[in-house]
């Protein structure tokens, strides 16, 4: 289905550049691995930089593919399909990092976050279940709704993965810190503070709890637009309840006597566990209102 | 008793227990198809134990089994009990009247940040010291030259926010409700052409009386160059009582139209069987063309003093064409009896250099050409009326702002006891800093602003 685009569309979409990035990301997994080791400061500064190199080419490719879609006629932005949403989550990821390493010394993150959008990227790139040629888009998805849900689901989604791989420096840090006597290694030593990771969990999922809540509520003014019903219990939209709960159960966790920083911890990394079902699960086992096929059927919605 | 059910509605535990057990049937409700029709379910679980324990459960309408609903209903119960126990102590926080210096210091708060400084210059320029890192204090207690107290709060009026959180929750949650009660979702299925002022519920067919009429007057489905929908386009006109038609309008998916209230979405197409078979008519004697005529399959037809019917050969050989024109003299004769059979024949012509086929037959004077098939389309719309929609939305744009408020401005509040110092010389300052939250970054701060007095101190 490909009498739209050209064959050279793969330059022109912008798919070839997220390809290349791929190149952008990985470099630095493999600088951020060794430095978990070393410690060499040039290392997670160097990986750091080519990230970022890697982030701005990202940036470049999505516009090239949002004026390339437009430019066919398809006016919808590049966020509907697998491929799409694939290498936008990888991308949010990474922005997320790259954020908060601004902020906060965390290079021991890098290796989780790098191996994460590698693996988004990769499967984007190279997978025939997500191919990236634009397609046009259904009469559902057209909608101004579109862009905005999205983006500040993937935004959410960034944020809970990123507290995902503070999660698991958590309680490795806590684990071998509460065997007394045992000396902290290397890898230890470059984390920081115990306290500082629980507070900076603390922050990025509430950060991206706003972003889910304001996301979901979206989605249900966009169904009351297309269809005339804000919710429909469809296993997407129930799949994004259920994370909210999961992390209103971060937020409230807190306030439960003897729930300490281990069990946020462990929220944490669940919930981002239902975040991925959310969004790949249940395409993949329940196929609904949000499939990211093509529907074949005479029923529009 | 009575405190004894206070303290169990308010404890975040329960909330807890609570927000696992809506989340873990949700995940069920989503294994589980809810809400299809009988009939599906005994295709998927036959009609043996399986069918009976998930019916029986109330798996098969999980978001609205009694016990869905009365764990929610617990939640707000339990949101609300919480809420309005802390919040007479919230608002205090905020409003005042704010606790004094001993009454913090005795109460060892294990969040709380101590410092004491002792410093050589007087009251008065180490209060101001003091204010250029905590700025201005909301309370000045004590006595000039002699002991004082000062307290400082950042950020205090947010603690507000997650009441307001909770409260928004109540207020889409009533929204919700509202549009259940007094709202509707229902359907109709119209013509080309067909006018109804009624439309049928969507939970259970009963019919709807609208307080206008409505009428299709076409249906279309645009397609982009390859063939792929681009849009499902209604045209509909609403009528007032005296059937006079007050408005027109195109109705897409995501463009739905609102009248009196009441929103008609596009839901869904199709078209009738049986469908016709277009005809364009030819004068042979002129070789005028005279206009298309439509036929549906066995329907009896007035063609210039004749009757025609058309008759589907399901069984249609080789080349031949798979149906034919029946002819008749006189309208009470049975199918069978036709006077005359017009098989179609298939034909061409030239233009511009191609040849160009067509199916064709001929009575009398008359050719019929094959042009089309025409479908009779109808257009699913769907009728809701959600007036209270703007409930929930005010809730949620109120729940989005509050958790942004709640999340993004740490709260800290800060006593300080000025006295004279040793030997009634210089200055004992004591400081308490409590943040709402435990974070590093909290004492980081705290310790920072120590070290801005001291120097502040040591410049003057
Ligand atoms: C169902 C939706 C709910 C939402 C959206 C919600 C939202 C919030 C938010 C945003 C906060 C502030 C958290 C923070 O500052 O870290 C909060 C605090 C709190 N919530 Fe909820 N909550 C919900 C349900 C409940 C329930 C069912 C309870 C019942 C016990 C509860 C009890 C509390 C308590 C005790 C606090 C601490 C309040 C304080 O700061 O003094 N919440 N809630």
């Amino acid at each position: 289905m490909n009498t739209i685009a050209g064959s050279n569309a793969y330059f022109l979409d912008g798919a070839i550049f997220f390809t290349i990035s791929l190149v952008f990301v990985v470099l630095p997994f493999i600088g951020y691995f060794i430095f978990l080791f070393t410690g060499d400061k040039r290392l997670s500064r160097a990986s750091f930089f080519v990230l970022a190199a890697g982030l701005l080419l990202q940036t470049f490719a999505f516009v090239l593919r949002w004026t390339y879609s437009y430019h066919i006629g398809i006016h919808t932005p590049p966020f509907v399909d697998l491929y799409d949403s694939l290498v936008f989550f990888a991308y949010v990821i990474i922005a997320g990092f790259v954020l908060v390493r601004i902020f906060y010394d965390f290079d021991a993150l890098g290796f989780i976050i790098t191996l994460t959008a590698a693996a988004a990227l990769g499967f984007a790139s190279f997978s025939p279940l997500a191919p990236s040629t634009i397609e046009p888009t259904m009469p559902a998805l057209q909608s101004s709704y579109l862009i905005y849900h999205i983006i500040t689901l993937f935004i959410a989604y960034g944020a809970f993965g990123t507290a995902f791989g503070l999660g698991i420096l958590y309680l490795i840090k806590n684990r071998k810190e509460s065997v007394p006597g045992k000396k902290t290694g290397r890898f230890l030593s470059l984390l920081p503070e115990i306290s500082v990771i629980e507070e900076a969990i603390y922050k990025i999922v509430v950060f991206g709890l706003v972003f889910l809540t304001a996301g979901i509520i979206i989605g249900a003014a966009w169904a009351d637009n297309a269809w005339g019903g804000y919710w429909s219990w469809d296993p997407k939209e129930t799949w994004s309840l259920i994370t909210w709960i999961t992390y209103i159960l971060f937020v409230h966790a807190r306030f439960a006597r003897g729930w300490g920083g281990k069990r946020l911890a462990w929220i944490a990394i669940i919930g981002f566990a239902v975040v991925i079902f959310c969004y790949l699960g249940v395409d993949l086992v329940i196929p609904g209102l949000h499939s990211y096929a093509t529907p074949g059927s005479k029923q529009i919605l | 008793m009575f405190s004894k059910l206070n303290k169990f509605f308010s404890s975040v535990k329960l909330a807890i227990f609570l927000l696992i057990a809506l989340a873990s049937l949700s995940v069920v409700g989503t294994l589980i198809n809810q809400g299809e029709p009988m009939s599906q379910y005994a295709k998927i679980f036959g009609h043996g134990l399986l069918f009976e324990v998930f019916y029986w459960l109330g798996f098969l309408n999980i978001f609205g089994s009694w016990y869905f609903i009365t764990l929610s209903s617990l939640l707000v119960v339990n949101l609300v009990v919480s809420s309005a126990n802390t919040f007479p102590r919230a608002f205090k926080t905020v409003f005042g009247p704010f606790p004094y210096f001993s009454v913090i210091l005795e109460r060892k708060n294990p969040k709380a940040a101590y410092s004491t400084l002792n410093t050589k210059k007087n009251n008065e320029d180490a209060q101001s010291s003091i204010e250029t890192a905590f700025g201005k204090p909301l309370r000045e207690t004590g006595t000039p030259g002699g002991p004082k107290e000062l307290y400082f709060a950042k950020n205090s009026i947010f603690r507000m926010a997650p009441y307001i959180a909770h409260a928004s929750v109540i207020v889409i949650l009533a929204g919700v409700i509202l549009n259940f009660v007094y709202g509707f979702r229902s359907y109709a299925n119209l013509k080309e052409g067909q006018l109804t002022n009624f439309s049928y519920l969507l939970q259970n067919n009963k019919p709807v009386k609208l307080p206008f009429s409505l009428r299709l007057d076409k249906y279309r489905t645009v397609y982009y160059p390859d063939g792929i929908v681009k849009s499902y386009v209604s045209r509909i006109s609403i009528l007032n009582k005296n059937h006079i038609s007050v408005l027109t309008k195109d109705i897409k998916v995501n463009q739905p139209l609102t009248y009196k209230g009441i929103t008609m979405y596009q839901a869904s197409y199709g078209h009738y069987r049986p469908d016709a078979i277009k005809f364009m008519t030819f004068n042979l004697v002129n070789d005028k063309a005279q206009g298309l005529i439509s036929m549906e399959p066995y329907k009896l037809y007035n063609y210039n003093g004749s009757y025609l019917r058309l008759i589907p050969l399901p069984h249609a050989s080789g080349n031949q064409i798979p149906f034919l024109i029946a002819v008749y003299k006189d309208p009470g004769n049975k199918p069978s009896d036709a006077s005359k059979e017009l098989f179609f024949n298939l034909g061409s012509y030239a233009r511009g250099g191609k040849e160009i086929p067509f199916i064709y037959t001929k009575y009398k004077n008359t050719g019929f050409v094959y042009s089309g098939i025409k479908h009779y389309y109808y257009s699913g719309i769907e009728i809701t009326r959600n007036s209270y929609t703007a409930v929930i939305w005010t809730g949620s744009i109120m729940l989005v702002l509050a958790l942004f408020f709640s999340f993004f401005f740490n709260q800290s509040r800060y006593w300080v006891r000025l006295s004279p110092g040793e030997k009634g010389k210089g200055s004992l300052i004591e400081i308490i800093g409590l943040p709402r939250k435990k974070f590093a970054m909290f004492y980081k701060n705290f310790n920072d602003k120590i070290e801005r007095i001291k120097r502040e101190l040591n410049s003057k």
